[in-house]
């Protein structure tokens, strides 16, 4: 064991009581976790080297440990960075499947935990009432929530207008349409050269034999 | 250091000073019946709350399940007791050990408090005469308490006796941290701030002098993996917290 395991024990109990908050605030979800007992994740990252275990509880609680001895229902190994392009991707099913992340063991569970967390529906709004009371809280939610929003669509707006801008305005890119006639025309182009390739080989063989016959 | 070294011309080790062997036992009683009623308070403020880390850690290294017969030796306020009463189930059963009967008191109190004693059976004992049977239990744990037993050797001699064949040993103890400059804030907060410490939230600086010098006059990683390996453990290892601070011994009844 490379680490201080005081060290993980102690970023391990951070995370329990993160995720335990957030199923908190998701009761459907802890229900729902509850159903892949004992489903035991084994994360290997090889480089830095670590283990890290995350186990669903009786009670669909999240356990994190980094000692085991018993095997792991799926184990998860990659790179520290791999790891990170993971947790970092639109689309993490995809990036797992075509990533450099090896997974072995039943991966059925994971799919089912995926699925669980994909869903996970957090009532953030419930601390807030209780920290400053129903009145005060509910507006302060409503606020937060606007501003959360407006920056969501802020943010997609400007991806749009930075796409429009690429393609109409500055002509840095083509559109979409043209690069996909553009390939087509490529791959019906390849697909000729091909065929007049292979008849070339045909007639050049054709006449070697005629020569053959001649002489 | 073996237990020859420990016990020379019928005297021991109590922090710096040595007192006769059957001394030792009632001074240790004293140190502790000053400080049980603040014992898991100061615990937070000398390790700054990190000894709940390191018992999570040998709680870990346990593997123990549901089932299973557990013995918290020198377990006094019972804090890993009731994590254990948690894993064992009610199926299984642990028993909290602690020669000392504040301590025992303030953990029983403590586990009528979290409604963890219906399988938790606390029992006054000494670690190096265990009244339990031979080969009777899963996995045994001692926190904080080897240091402070008179012969060390008898009590981990005593621990395999009455673990089961497979069965595990953790002993969980302050160690020689690993780095010389580690080492010298160590000795300097634990023989400065550790009893000013005492002095301020116990009014008993002398308790935490004694804590302080028996941490130095215990056995550092090495000694100590072969007094548990002497005591007919197999499969020995030791894991380093905080940077040495602490160490995690482990060994298993062959």
């Amino acid at each position: 064991m490379d680490h201080d395991p005081a060290v993980i024990a102690g970023v391990s109990l951070a995370i329990e009581a993160v995720i335990a908050k957030a199923l908190e605030l998701s009761p459907g979800t802890q229900g729902r976790l509850k159903q892949l007992h004992p489903l035991d994740i084994e994360l290997h990252c090889t480089q830095p080297s670590l283990r890290v275990f995350a186990s669903i509880e009786e009670d669909g609680g999240v356990q994190i440990s980094n000692y085991r001895e018993t095997k792991a229902t799926v184990s998860i190994e990659g790179t520290w960075r791999d790891f990170s392009r993971l947790a970092s991707a639109s689309d993490p099913a995809a990036a797992l499947i075509n990533g450099d992340i090896k997974i072995s063991g039943d991966t059925a569970p994971l799919m089912q935990l995926q699925a669980i967390l994909g869903e996970l529906d957090i009532d953030w709004e419930a601390p807030i009432v209780d920290a400053i009371g129903p009145v005060l809280g509910h507006q302060l939610a409503e606020v937060i929530r606007a501003i959360l929003s407006g920056s969501t669509t802020a943010h997609r707006r400007m991806k749009r207008q930075l796409s429009e801008f690429i393609l109409e305005e500055g002509r840095l890119s083509p559109p979409k349409q043209e690069l996909d006639s553009l390939f087509t025309a490529i791959d019906e182009l390849v697909l000729r050269t091909d065929r007049i390739e292979s008849r070339i080989k045909r007639i050049k063989k054709r006449a070697s034999n005629l020569i053959g016959v001649v002489e | 250091m073996s237990s020859q070294d420990n016990l020379t011309d019928d005297t021991t080790d109590f922090g710096f000073e040595r007192v006769k062997t059957a001394e030792k036992a009632g001074r240790v009683r004293e140190v502790f019946d000053s400080v049980a009623a603040q014992y898991d308070l100061m615990n937070d403020l000398m390790s700054g709350g990190l000894h709940r880390l390191w018992k999570r850690f040998t709680i870990e290294l346990s593997a123990v399940r549901s089932g299973q017969t557990v013995l918290d030796i020198a377990g006094g306020t019972g804090d890993l007791a009731a994590k254990f009463s948690k894993l064992v189930g009610a199926d299984g059963k642990v028993i909290l050990a602690d020669i000392n009967a504040a301590m025992l008191s303030v953990g029983r109190d403590r586990l009528i408090d979290r409604g963890a004693l219906s399988n938790i059976d606390v029992v006054q004992a000494d670690a190096q005469f265990l009244p339990f049977d031979d080969n009777s239990i899963d996995c045994i744990t001692i926190a904080f308490g080897l240091r402070n037993v008179t012969d060390k050797a008898k009590a981990l001699r005593s621990m395999h006796r009455v673990l089961k064949p497979g069965g595990r040993v953790l002993v969980l103890e302050f160690s020689k941290p690993t780095s010389p400059l580690l080492s010298k804030v160590y000795d300097a907060y634990s023989f400065s701030a550790l009893p000013a410490m005492g002095k301020l939230i116990t009014d008993d600086a002398d308790s935490y002098r004694y804590l302080a010098e028996s941490i130095r006059k215990h056995p550092d990683q090495e000694s100590l993996l072969e007094m548990v390996e002497d005591a007919g453990f197999v499969d020995c290892r030791y894991h380093n917290m905080t940077g040495g601070i602490v160490a995690v011994h482990r060994g298993i009844k062959g």
